[in-house]
């Protein structure tokens, strides 16, 4: 991008467009711009190459090489452990490059799995996964901070995730709650939080504000413990807490495709409501309500979801009245007032959704993005496609709410096409 | 902070990174030359684990015993009192939650109760045998073949087992190693 555009200079100079000393200074500004910055294409080969060797070196240590004797067999599985060490042992005492860093720590991170895997093979240690993963995942924790790497935090986000499901998740595993789970990732949020100030607009901070979300809507349903009904009313609140995070202008201010917890809320929201759409999911989930372990942890994500959406008003980020961020709100009233009428709710959140794609729809015109638009199309369309399912609705009136939306549809991207156009010429003339 | 008291931290975490697995093998080596060895029973199937590699699976003929005691519950940790029968092969003495005192025994956990037939079935901590991946199908097959050559089963674990604990040294088929036998 930059040499494309240094290379349009002369052509610049010709014109008269810019003078010749502007365009040596703008020469100049993206060469040491270039200079400072640290070769990233360089650090992410070099972590990849880690990762394919350290996890090439598991799979061939699996192999079970039974010519060796078993001291032997312990002997080779320190090898790649110690090998590690020693790399991120220089890469620490000489300060050496990020790219140093994330690669030997990458490495290490794996050469320490291999070397557990290897003695549990050698000496026929059963042992569950879950155990295994939280002693690996532990002794490389320090490691995330001593070498300050992005990918070690994110290796550890992404094996908490694998420990979380392989203890909460499963028929063997009724009644067991993964809580150290949410220990392990607090241990990693320093680092996250430090990204956040030091460095919110690069490219791997928003990575982190898309794995995070995602591994907590992957693992919340393994802190589910027989009261299943009670897991849609979590994960709502969970939604909830996300897109009010995403509100706020930290997040907010940025670009979307950088806020994972917008897309992820808005995102779990709607398909949520959509779900709720059905008259069986009323039917369904009707429940005596008792103070389990899921409604414990509902209550806290709305308490949590509700003092950060009041935080925000207080300090004037939100004005007016978004539905979408009191949605998890009015979701959990519908859900604890679900006493055996499922005709009242089943037809509030079919309102709530058809305004929710208004209200997205309007959005989308008011900031001329076509993307918000189609988006709150798409949401009134899926509302459309659910009720398709309902088979007691007549066949003509569902088709003409097919054709009404499809109309929809091609109005509003045309009218928005022509007032984009009138605001350019606009623009020109002025 | 200073590279060199970076590094005096990281050192502290690579020992930690050698001791876990040191450790593994010490006391894993212990039980072996100090416990007392069992043949137990069993029929091998052939599962794998992402890390470790392939395994069989084995089947011990004592995790399901008869008792009419049907308070069991699952995933519940028991005690299991183990001694040799007439033949040379490990049976279940007793079945019970309090630790036993002066008896060589393992500690189990209970997979669940069946009430029709009055059998609670238990699971050993010591039931994965890890083997090379070419091999571990192999040896499910030569356990089949072994058993259609003669009426009683002939596959048996070597356990060593030392104050509750337990490790699996080998299994056999025929009184041949396994990984030999499928040679």
């Amino acid at each position: 991008m930059n040499s494309k555009f240094i290379n349009e200079l002369p052509e610049l100079v010709k014109h008269n467009v810019i003078s010749q000393e502007t365009a040596s200074k703008i020469e100049d500004y993206y060469q040491s711009k270039e200079q400072n910055s640290p070769n990233r294409l360089f650090t992410v080969f070099g972590v990849l190459g880690s990762l394919l060797v350290g996890l090439g070196i598991i799979l061939i240590l699996a192999h079970n090489w039974d010519d060796f004797s078993r001291f032997t067999k312990s002997i080779l599985a320190f090898v790649p452990l110690v090998l590690g060490q020693l790399i991120v042992g220089y890469t620490i005492f000489k300060n050496r490059s990020a790219t140093w860093k994330e690669s030997s720590g990458t490495f290490l991170f794996f050469a320490v799995g291999s070397s557990i895997a290897l003695i549990s093979q050698i000496y026929n240690i059963p042992g569950d996964i879950s155990s295994f993963l939280l002693t690996w995942i532990l002794l490389c924790l320090p490691l995330v901070y001593l070498l300050k790497s992005n990918t070690l935090a994110m290796l550890h986000i992404v094996f908490a995730t694998y420990y979380a499901c392989n203890y909460g998740y499963g028929y063997l595993n009724m009644g067991k709650t993964p809580w150290l789970y949410l220990v392990l990732l607090a241990l990693v949020l320093p680092h996250y939080f430090q990204l956040l100030k030091e460095r919110p607009k690069s490219n791997i901070t928003s990575i982190f504000n898309w794995i995070l979300p995602l591994s907590f809507i992957i693992t919340l349903g393994s802190f589910v413990n027989g009261f299943d009904e009670i897991g849609f009313l979590m994960y709502m609140s969970l939604f909830g807490l996300f897109y009010n995070i995403g509100k706020t202008p930290f997040f907010n201010n940025g670009k979307l495709r950088r806020n994972g917890y917008l897309i992820f809320g808005s995102l779990g929201t709607v398909f949520l409501f959509l779900w709720a759409s059905f008259k069986w999911f009323w039917e369904e989930n009707y429940h005596p309500l008792e103070l389990t372990q899921e409604l414990m942890i509902s209550l806290f994500l709305i308490v949590l979801t509700s003092v950060i959406l009041m935080y925000s008003y207080s300090k004037r980020w939100v004005k007016g009245f978004n539905l979408i961020q009191f949605a998890y709100l009015i979701f959990a009233v519908m859900f604890f007032l679900n006493f055996g009428n499922h005709i009242v709710p089943t037809v509030m959140v079919n309102l709530i959704i058809l305004a929710l794609g208004l209200v997205t729809v309007k959005i989308g015109t008011d900031k001329f993005h076509f993307g918000i638009l189609n988006y709150g199309l798409l949401i009134i369309t899926s509302l459309v496609v659910c009720r398709f399912f309902d088979t007691d609705m007549s066949y003509i009136v569902r088709g003409l709410l097919f054709v009404s939306v499809g109309i929809g549809f091609f109005v509003t991207n045309y009218i928005m096409l022509q007032k984009k156009k009138k605001l350019i010429s606009q623009n020109q003339k002025l | 902070m200073k590279p060199l008291h970076l590094f005096s931290i990281f050192v502290l975490v690579a020992i930690a990174q050698l001791f876990i697995p040191s450790q593994m093998i010490l006391g894993q080596k212990k039980i072996l030359s100090d416990g007392t060895p069992y043949k137990f029973i069993t029929q091998p199937i052939d599962p794998s684990d992402p890390f470790k590699g392939k395994y069989i699976r084995l089947d011990f003929e004592i995790s399901s015993l008869a008792t009419n005691d049907s308070t069991w519950n699952r995933q519940e940790d028991v005690f299991v009192v183990i001694e040799n029968d007439d033949y040379g092969f490990a049976r279940v003495k007793e079945v019970t939650r309090q630790k036993p005192e002066g008896k060589d025994f393992v500690e189990a956990k209970v997979s669940w109760y069946n009430a029709y037939d009055k059998e609670l079935n238990l699971s050993f901590p010591f039931d994965e045998f890890y083997m090379n991946e070419n091999k571990a199908y192999d040896a499910e097959v030569a356990h089949r073949d072994a058993q259609r050559d003669s009426i009683k089963n002939n596959t048996y674990a070597l356990v060593f087992i030392k104050d509750g604990e337990a490790v699996l040294d080998n299994v056999f088929i025929n009184e041949i190693p396994i990984a030999d036998f499928v040679e």
